[in-house]
């Protein structure tokens, strides 16, 4: 097993351990946290993957921008920041356990070939290139909707404030 | 040049994806489903990133250019979610989903 394998083993267990711990952790503060640092991780990942730009992407727009959106959304719809929730029971713990297995037999069953193969670097330079020229309808799709969602934003946010 | 097994990489983004449907299954706080919605998104844009190291050049461009605007789109879905997050804490003084019955039958 060459070191990039174990380093990849090492943050894929983080991820997996800081999603769970984000979604079954009582405190809503204490849950964004673990999803930051599971952001963080996924960049590591990305960088891993020779995906520089996403790496940097996913640090700028998800570790940070995200977090604290999340953090305004709890801050200003909750009395006491750090009040908990209620206790989920035994009942979701099943679920998740059909749901993992599902994804085992899912991923034993597959015929993606198992060694390691080399992975393609691409310079940020042809990613924008490619961004700004074949690919160019994407993104203006995405400032499109960028655009409604904002317009969506702001009017839900100012609904009945005039009453 | 770096070497990773693809199947690593997807099993990994499966497993994150059975933790954000879980989330999504289990969880009535509505920032929590929020959160779960992003591991899942995470979990299909890493999909992407696994595709485009993996594969030619034309798909690796293209694979890392769709994961750039699926991040945007992840970014605004979390701008509106928790615009409705305020607008459901005004109306019902609480973000529990379960609570929210108004479009109901």
């Amino acid at each position: 097993m060459s070191p990039e394998d174990l380093v990849f083993l090492g943050v894929a267990g983080v991820a997996v351990v800081t999603a769970l711990l984000a979604l079954l952790v009582r405190e809503l503060v204490h849950t964004i946290m673990w999803v930051a640092i599971f952001f963080v991780d996924l960049a590591i990942i990305y960088f891993l993957l020779e995906a520089p730009f996403l790496g940097v992407l996913q640090l700028g727009v998800y570790a940070g921008a995200v977090t604290i959106l999340l953090f305004f959304g709890v801050m200003v719809t909750r009395k006491r920041i750090f009040s908990r929730e209620a206790a989920t029971g035994i009942g979701p713990y099943p679920l998740g356990l059909a749901l993992l297995a599902i994804v085992l037999v899912a991923t034993a069953g597959s015929s993606i070939p198992g060694g390691d193969l080399p992975i393609r670097s691409i310079a940020p330079a042809t990613l924008s290139t490619t961004l700004f020229g074949v690919d160019g309808g994407w993104l203006l799709l995405l400032g499109l909707t960028m655009m409604s969602a904002l317009a969506g934003a702001i009017y839900l946010v100012r609904e009945g404030r005039d009453e | 040049m770096t070497e990773l097994a693809l199947v690593d990489v997807l099993a990994l983004s499966a497993v994150l994806l059975g933790v954000g449907l879980f989330g999504i299954l289990t969880r009535r706080n509505f920032i929590l489903l929020l959160i779960a919605i992003e591991v899942a998104m995470n979990a299909a844009i890493l999909n992407f990133v696994a595709f485009a190291a993996f594969g030619g050049t034309p798909a690796a461009v293209s694979g890392q250019a769709i994961a750039v605007v699926l991040v945007g789109l992840a970014a605004t879905e979390v701008a509106v979610g928790l615009a409705i997050v305020l607008a459901l804490n005004r109306l019902r003084g609480s973000i529990n989903v379960a609570e929210a019955v108004q479009l109901r039958l």
